[in-house]
C-alpha cells in the first residue's frame, strides 16, 4: 500500500501544483478570461453545461467502446493468421508496417464520402489506428516463444493447435497487453478525430461547436473529459492484465 | 537381457546438409531399465533424442518404442528438458498435468494425481506456487514429476541437472533414485558426466564428438540401493577412469 502511495502522489502533486500555479496566473496577470479561462471557470462551464455534455460523452464513449473492441478483435485475428501462415506473415507483415505510412486522418474525410456520416465510418477510423498496434504487438510476442518449451510441447505430442493455445497465445499475453494498452488511447483519439469530421453527437462534435462560439471555457472542458475517457479505458485495460497475466511472464 | 526392450535405436544417422551430427547410433533401453549415454557436449546427443522424441526423421535406422514403429512419431515419450522449461504462467501443478492434458487424459483424475506424487518429491505445499518461486532444484524436480505423469513407459532426461552446482546435484541424484526405485520406468539419461552416469545407470553408453557414434557399451556392476560412498571404491574409480580416458582420447582424434 506504502509503494503504490509513493507512485501515485509525486504525480498528484506535480497536478495539484501546475492548476494552482494556472489559477493564480489567470487572477494577477488580468488575461482575457475567454481567451484563457481559469480553472475554476472550467469547472463552472462544465457544471453549468452537464446536461448537454453528459450526452455527448455517452455518444463519444459509446463510439470509442465499439471502435475499441472492433479494431482489437481485427488486431489478434491479422495477428493469429499471420503466425499460423508463415508465408502470409512474410508477404503481408512489411505491407503492414507501410501501411502505417498513411496518415489514417488522412483516410477519414474518404471513408465519409464512401459511407456518408453513420457510425460505419467512425468505426472504420478506429479500427485502422487500433489494429496496428495490438496487430504488431501480438505477432512479436507470438514469436518469442522458448524453443526449449516449443520442443517439450511437441514431444509431448501437442498437435498445432494445443502448441498455440497452451504455449503461445499464453506466451504472447504480456506484449498483447501492451499493444492493447497503446490501443486504449489510439481508440479514445480515433473517436474524436470521426467525431470531428461529420457527426451530430460526441465530443468531438461537442468541440467544433465550442470552437465557432470561441468559448475556450467549454474546450477545456472537452479536453479534460477525453482526458478521462482515455484513463478510464486505459485503466480498464490494466485492470484485465492484471487479473489475466499470472505468474512472472518471462520475457526474453 | 531377457526383459523385453521398451526403446531400441537401430543404425541411426543424421545430417543436417554436410553437417554429419549422428552417425549409425544403435542402442537399447530395457524395461525399466536406467542407461545413460555420455558423450561430450555440442555432440550429437540432443538431436538423438529430438529423433527418439519424433521431432526429426532420422536419414537412416530404426527408432522403436514399446516394440512398434516409432520414427517421426510424437508423443511417445516422457521428456525432461536442459533447461526445466516449465510454463510461468501455470502453477506448479498445472505445469505436471501438461503432458497428460495434451493427450486429454481427465483432469480430475491428473490433479490428484498430481498432488500425490509433488508430496513424494518433497515439493507438497508448492502445488499452488509459480515456477519463479521455486529454486532451480525444486523446478528440476517439478520438471521431472512432468515427465513422470505423462504415463508413457520411455523417460528421456537431456542432462537435466548440468547447470545445479555439484552439492545440490548430488542431491538431486539421490532423489531421482528414490523415485524411480519406486516406479521403475525406462530412462533414457544424456549427460556428459561421467561419475553422473555411472552412479545413475545399470548401461552407459560412450558416444564419440560430432559425429555421434557408440564407442563403447558398459554395463554398470553395482547393485541397487547405490550407497553415495559408491563414488570412492575402487571399481568404481576404475570404471571412471576408464569412461573418462575413451572420452578424452576421442576428443583428441577429434582434434
Amino acid at each position: 500500500m506504502a509503494d503504490r502511495a509513493r507512485r501515485w502522489v509525486p504525480p498528484l502533486v506535480a497536478v495539484v501544483l501546475v492548476l494552482a500555479a494556472w489559477q493564480v496566473f489567470t487572477v494577477l496577470s488580468g488575461v482575457d478570461r475567454w481567451l484563457l479561462p481559469s480553472p475554476a471557470d472550467i469547472v463552472a462551464a462544465g457544471v453549468a453545461d452537464h446536461a448537454s455534455l453528459a450526452r455527448h460523452t455517452v455518444a463519444t464513449v459509446r463510439l470509442t467502446l465499439i471502435g475499441f473492441t472492433a479494431g482489437v478483435g481485427t488486431g489478434l485475428l491479422v495477428a493469429v493468421v499471420l503466425h499460423v501462415v508463415p508465408v502470409l506473415r512474410a508477404a503481408v507483415y512489411p505491407l503492414l508496417v507501410v501501411s502505417q505510412n498513411i496518415p489514417t486522418i488522412a483516410l477519414a474525410p474518404l471513408l465519409v464520402v464512401w459511407l456518408g456520416f453513420g457510425i460505419l465510418p467512425k468505426i472504420i477510423v478506429i479500427v485502422l489506428v487500433c489494429f496496428f498496434p495490438v496487430a504488431v504487438a501480438t505477432l512479436d510476442g507470438l514469436s518469442r516463444t522458448d524453443p526449449v518449451t516449443t520442443n517439450y510441447l511437441r514431444m509431448s505430442g501437442a498437435d498445432r493447435r494445443q502448441l498455440f493455445t497452451k504455449l503461445e497465445f499464453p506466451n504472447a499475453l504480456p506484449s498483447v497487453f501492451s499493444g492493447l494498452k497503446i490501443a486504449a488511447t489510439y481508440s479514445v483519439f480515433g473517436a474524436i478525430i470521426s467525431e470531428w469530421l461529420g457527426s451530430d453527437q460526441g465530443i468531438g462534435r461537442y468541440m467544433i461547436i465550442q470552437k465557432s462560439a470561441f468559448r475556450a471555457d467549454r474546450m477545456f472542458v472537452s479536453i479534460a473529459i477525453v482526458v478521462l475517457i482515455s484513463l478510464l479505458v486505459f485503466g480498464a485495460v490494466a485492470l484485465l492484465e492484471r487479473i489475466l497475466v499470472r505468474g512472472r511472464p518471462k520475457r526474453t | 537381457m531377457a526383459d523385453p526392450s521398451a526403446l531400441e535405436i537401430g543404425g541411426v544417422a543424421k545430417s543436417f546438409g554436410s553437417l554429419h551430427v549422428v552417425e549409425d547410433v544403435s542402442l537399447r533401453v530395457g524395461k525399466g531399465e536406467f542407461v545413460s549415454i555420455v558423450g561430450p557436449s555440442g555432440g550429437g546427443k540432443s538431436t538423438l533424442f529430438h529423433i527418439v522424441g519424433g521431432l526429426l526423421t532420422p536419414d537412416r535406422g530404426t527408432v522403436t518404442i514399446d516394440g512398434h514403429d516409432a520414427v517421426g512419431r510424437r508423443g511417445l515419450i516422457g521428456y525432461m528438458p536442459q533447461q526445466p522449461a516449465l510454463l510461468p504462467w501455470r502453477t506448479v501443478e498445472d505445469n505436471i498435468v501438461l503432458a497428460r492434458e495434451i493427450a486429454g487424459e481427465p483432469r480430475r483424475a491428473s490433479r490428484e494425481l498430481a498432488r500425490r506424487w509433488l508430496a513424494r518429491a518433497g515439493l507438497d505445499g508448492f502445488a499452488d506456487a509459480y515456477p519463479h518461486t521455486l529454486s532451480g532444484g525444486m523446478q528440476q524436480r517439478a520438471s521431472f514429476l512432468r515427465a513422470l505423469l505423462s504415463d508413457h513407459e520411455v523417460l528421456l532426461l537431456d542432462e537435466p541437472f548440468s547447470a545445479l552446482d555439484a552439492i545440490l546435484r548430488t542431491d538431486m541424484h539421490r532423489w531421482l533414485l528414490d523415485i524411480w526405485e519406486e516406479n521403475r520406468r525406462s530412462i533414457l539419461f544424456i549427460t556428459h558426466n561421467v561419475e553422473e552416469a555411472l552412479l545413475l545407470s545399470s548401461t552407459v553408453y560412450v558416444l564419440t564428438a560430432r559425429p555421434a557414434r557408440v564407442l563403447e557399451r558398459v554395463e554398470v556392476p553395482f547393485p541397487r540401493p547405490r550407497p553415495d560412498e559408491l563414488v570412492d571404491e575402487p571399481e568404481f574409480v576404475r570404471l571412471r577412469r576408464r569412461l573418462t580416458h575413451l572420452l578424452k582420447n576421442d576428443a583428441r582424434h577429434a582434434i
